[in-house]
């Protein structure tokens, strides 16, 4: 039977990991592996899943691919760059959405999406019509002049989401996009996020919530204590537990893990 | 956006632009209303003691006195009267009277504030000048005391008025009595003499201004830039955009350099703000002002000065955005605001310390420096070398806050819970090499200030204190820190032999190189002789016996100086500069310590030298008995007048050639310091991180 992953079309990864590691030092916890030898590859038109609970390492994970944290060893590129050697051109060919809006409460929402197409390196002329653009597709219009601190959850969410595209990166990142918000608003999330896959765009994404993986994810990496136990299209792995359920699945493969914590198990590799 | 911050826009330009002119007004109007209460006073006074008609007479003559003088003479008039009194001091305390005059005598040699001499005709209406008699004995001088309560208004206006009164009375008839007795013309007019300021009014209204311009400027600066300053680093993390902010295709440096830029436009914009608004009251004639003070400042004038603040803008925008970025929250940075405050306006004052020239150790210290250089312009004295030099160091200075923003802006604490980085942690040599630089800048500040302390103190304590209390102390406290070997941090190596015969050959060429780089120097920053001349008598003094100069300026720094110099910190900078660059980094670092300007060139040669023979041997020792015999050579040219500061190009080319023997020995006989190439290994690796 052939695996999972040859279904994904052969075509280059835009996002390379290899045994990228992080060590954090301090005083309470001493020495602390929050990603330990982690291998992963990420291609266009793909939503690529970090499944962990909190603590997993998964945001850690992200924030060195949008290169605010700088790699304790390993290396990675996206779309073609390197983490260390380009790290401006790594920034510019991505969108980083936080698991918080983050977004300045002083700026309206146009100005928001202006000031960042700017700073992502969008060239002049074009920004008026891409902030437009932005404003049509994710329904801003009624709140576009209004400061953003004066906008619901929800309406800020969007904002967020828009600013992320703004430079319209060929990879996006999302860490926790759904946190904090209602059912309607995270499923419009999820659709939005579904939206830029079907454009072409690599996304990677990172939840605890099992539900939210299920449905969004063409690949899933399930990651704890640092390490990704296990990465595969979700029939694949069903078809290697024999579980249906990816909570089930999940269960099963950090129970393996504590398990082998002793025997100290390498991380799977998803390249 | 700043201007959207409502609360920034009422607190920082509004509520000042109101509450300035209400201040003004305020106070001007509760002056005036103080001044017309006490200028229309009636003082009411006791008088007791024995000597009590003599009081009364006094007063009496003193009211005649004020009486007959032509309306608008008297610059304080007022009236005044005596009230009976049963128990003066119980009135005095109750407010019934302001003043008791006590009339008394007083021993001899001891008069009172009001006190006069006394004599038989005293009590008659006119004093007269009697002979003492030789063998009549010294009658007791009358005095008068003026008791009054410190803690009422009217009465110490009243104490004092009546005080300058009746000693006005003494003194006219003083005069009229002289002059009854044939003196030609009144005291004050023989002999008298008069004070000329050959100053320009310009120039009287430039010193002033030049005293407290850098201040007010570093005042506005770091109240107004504040505002946002603390907001853009420490609220960004708050608010997590700054998480977001870094994920974006700019560079640190570019968003570094933004928040600077933005900082500095609000504080001017606030700082120009409160000129106009000051302008209003010189208009209205709250705030007084020198009519010259446009002369002080002519437009040229103004652009120097202009160029001459900005790096002090800078500076101060740069300590503003390190605090914010030191700081977790908000409220974490106003807490670092206030010390940050205080300190930043010590250097600014330094053109109120009288006396103090900016051709000195002052011109190396930042700010401090460009306060002096502006009270200087505005005097109309434009020292160039010194001016450049101030504003190079403060740039610098400017520069070094900016990385240090880049370097919190590449922190993970800004992101993440982590306290420190793998080399915090460790500690050791890796986190000595990265903090060597803050250490031997507070070491700096410490010599600054003990020296200037013990400016006057014996010569053998100073170096005591320098030598040992600040260059010993503080090396073993950066052992003892970062658990360094002794051996490793101090280069405890034993050289090859030949290295000792390369140093003998060395001392005499370095010696006469050194000098050459002085007189190089000088060409550029002319020393005056005097100062030379001060200097030779401070370290020479005649005084102290020659066998303790020569251990005390020969032997203890050849000791002292190179554990800090050349053990320590040359232990800090190899591996992570070229071996050149430590050379000279070393030698410069030295030179700064001598904290003297003409000193700086040969003790910066010497320096180099001898890190450059620390590094070729990997051993201290050589450089020891260097500095020894460089210091013993001086010590021994100046005791016995030998003239090398006077050879001509020869004897310096001379002196270059035997330096350049010496060190083709060394070379030769090398054994260079552990991990000199580590420098090598270090740049890839570093070039692989993700901050710019």
């Amino acid at each position: 039977m052939p695996s999972a992953c040859s279904l994904i079309p052969p075509v280059n990864p835009t996002v390379i990991v290899r045994d990228l590691t992080k060590v954090f030092y301090d005083d309470s916890r001493g020495e602390l592996r929050a990603v330990d030898g982690i291998n992963f590859d990420c291609r266009p038109g793909e939503i690529f899943g970090l499944l962990g609970a909190n603590g997993a390492g998964k945001t850690t994970t992200l924030r060195m691919l949008a290169t605010i944290l700088k790699p304790t060893a390993g290396r990675a590129t996206v779309m073609g760059h390197d983490l260390a050697t380009a790290p401006e051109a790594v920034r510019r060919s991505l969108g980083f959405s936080s698991a918080t809006t983050a977004l300045y409460p002083r700026l309206t929402a146009r100005e928001t999406l202006d000031f960042f197409a700017r700073i992502n390196g969008c060239p002049a002329e074009r920004v008026s019509a891409r902030v437009e653009e932005l404003i049509d597709r994710f329904g801003i219009g009624a709140y576009a002049d209004v400061r953003v601190d004066r906008l619901s959850q929800g309406m800020k969410q969007k904002v967020a989401i828009a600013r992320t595209v703004a430079h319209d990166p060929p990879v996006l990142i999302f860490d926790e996009p759904t946190v904090g918000l209602d059912v309607l608003n995270a499923l419009d999330m999820q659709k939005l996020i579904a939206a830029f896959r079907d454009e072409g765009k690599t996304i990677l994404f990172s939840t605890h919530i099992m539900s939210e993986a299920q449905k969004l994810c063409d690949r899933i990496a399930i990651i704890h204590q640092g390490r990704i136990h296990a990465c595969d299209t979700l029939a694949s792995l069903r078809a290697a537990t024999g579980l249906y359920y990816l909570e089930d699945i999940f269960v099963h493969y950090v129970e393996q893990s504590r398990s082998q914590a002793g025997e100290s198990p390498a991380s799977t590799s998803c390249a | 956006m700043v201007l959207r911050d409502r609360r920034l826009l009422l607190t920082s330009v509004v509520l000042p632009i109101l509450v300035m002119p209400l201040m003004f007004l305020g106070s001007n109007w509760s002056l005036k209303k103080r001044e017309a209460k006490l200028q229309s006073l009636a003082c009411r006074y006791a008088v007791q003691g024995p000597e009590a008609e003599w009081v009364r007479d006094l007063m009496s003559r003193t009211r005649e006195r004020l009486a007959a003088e032509p309306k608008g003479t008297n610059t304080a008039p007022f009236e005044f009267e005596e009230v009976a009194c049963t128990n003066a001091l119980a009135a005095l305390e109750q407010g019934e009277i302001h003043v008791i005059l006590e009339g008394g005598k007083t021993p001899a040699g001891a008069a009172g504030p009001a006190g006069e001499p006394a004599g038989p005709a005293a009590a008659s209406r006119k004093p007269e000048l009697r002979p003492r008699s030789n063998s009549a004995p010294a009658p007791l001088p009358r005095s008068l005391r003026l008791v009054f309560m410190g803690n009422h208004d009217e009465s110490v206006t009243c104490a004092h008025r009546l005080q300058e009164a009746l000693e006005a009375t003494r003194r006219a008839e003083r005069v009229a009595l002289l002059l009854e007795r044939g003196l030609p013309a009144p005291p004050d007019k023989i002999a008298a003499f008069s004070l000329v300021d050959v100053a320009t009014p310009g120039q009287v209204a430039g010193v002033n201004l030049g005293r407290v311009l850098t201040l007010l400027l570093v005042l506005f600066m770091l109240t107004g830039g504040a505002v946002v300053a603390l907001d853009s680093l420490a609220g960004e993390k708050e608010r997590g955009t700054l998480e977001t902010l870094l994920t974006t295709g700019a560079t640190r440096l570019e968003i570094v350099v933004a928040k600077h830029l933005l900082i500095i436009t609000v504080a001017l914009g606030i700082t120009l703000a409160q000129v106009a608004n000051l302008l209003v009251y010189v208009g209205l004639k709250l705030v007084p002002v020198p009519g010259s003070l446009a002369a002080a400042v002519t437009p040229a004038t103004g652009a120097l000065l202009l160029v001459l603040l900005l790096p002090v803008a800078a500076l101060a925008s740069g300590i503003l955005l390190l605090a914010s970025g030191r700081a977790r929250t908000y409220k974490e940075a106003q807490f670092y605001f206030f010390p940050l405050f205080l300190l930043g306006l010590v250097p600014a004052v330094a053109p109120l310390l009288p006396g103090l020239p900016l051709r000195s150790a002052v011109a190396i210290v930042p700010v401090a420096n460009i306060a002096m250089g502006v009270r200087e312009v505005l005097i109309g004295s434009f020292d160039w070398p010194m001016l450049a030099l101030a504003w190079v160091t403060t740039a610098a200075a400017a520069a070094w806050t900016t990385r240090g923003v880049l370097g919190y802006l590449s922190a993970e604490r800004l992101i993440t819970s982590s306290e420190r980085d793998e080399i915090e942690f460790l500690g050791g040599l890796p986190l000595f090499r990265r903090r060597v630089w803050a250490w031997f800048a507070v070491l700096w500040a410490v010599l600054l200030v003990v020296s200037s302390y013990l400016e006057k103190a014996d010569l053998r304590l100073q170096l005591l204190v320098n030598l040992v209390g600040v260059f010993f102390l503080g090396s073993l406290l950066m052992l003892r820190t970062y658990r360094l070997d002794p051996r490793q941090a101090l280069a405890l190596r034993q050289p090859r032999p030949a290295v000792w015969l390369g140093v003998l050959f060395a001392v005499p060429g370095g010696m006469l190189a050194a000098i050459g780089a002085f007189h190089l120097l000088n060409f550029v920053i002319p020393v005056p002789p005097q100062v030379l001349e001060g200097f030779q008598q401070n370290v020479l003094p005649q005084d102290i016996p020659f066998v303790q100069l020569l251990f005390f300026l020969s032997v203890l720094p050849a000791f002292f100086e190179e554990i800090a110099f050349r053990g320590l910190l040359l232990h800090g900078l190899v591996g992570r500069f070229r071996p050149v660059t430590v050379a000279v980094l070393v030698g410069v670092v030295f030179g700064l310590f001598h904290l003297a300007l003409f000193r700086f060139a040969p003790t910066a040669c010497l320096g180099v030298m001898l890190a450059a023979v620390t590094l070729l041997t990997g051993s201290i020792y050589p450089a020891m008995l260097w500095h020894f015999l460089s210091n013993l050579g001086g010590v021994l040219a100046a005791r016995f007048d030998i003239p090398l500061a006077h050879l001509d190009a020869g004897g310096y080319l001379a002196g270059a050639g035997i330096l350049c023997a010496a060190f083709w020995i060394l070379w030769r006989n090398r054994t260079p310091y552990p991990g000199l190439n580590a420098w090598r290994d270090t740049r890839p690796r570093a070039s692989q991180t993700c901050n710019e």
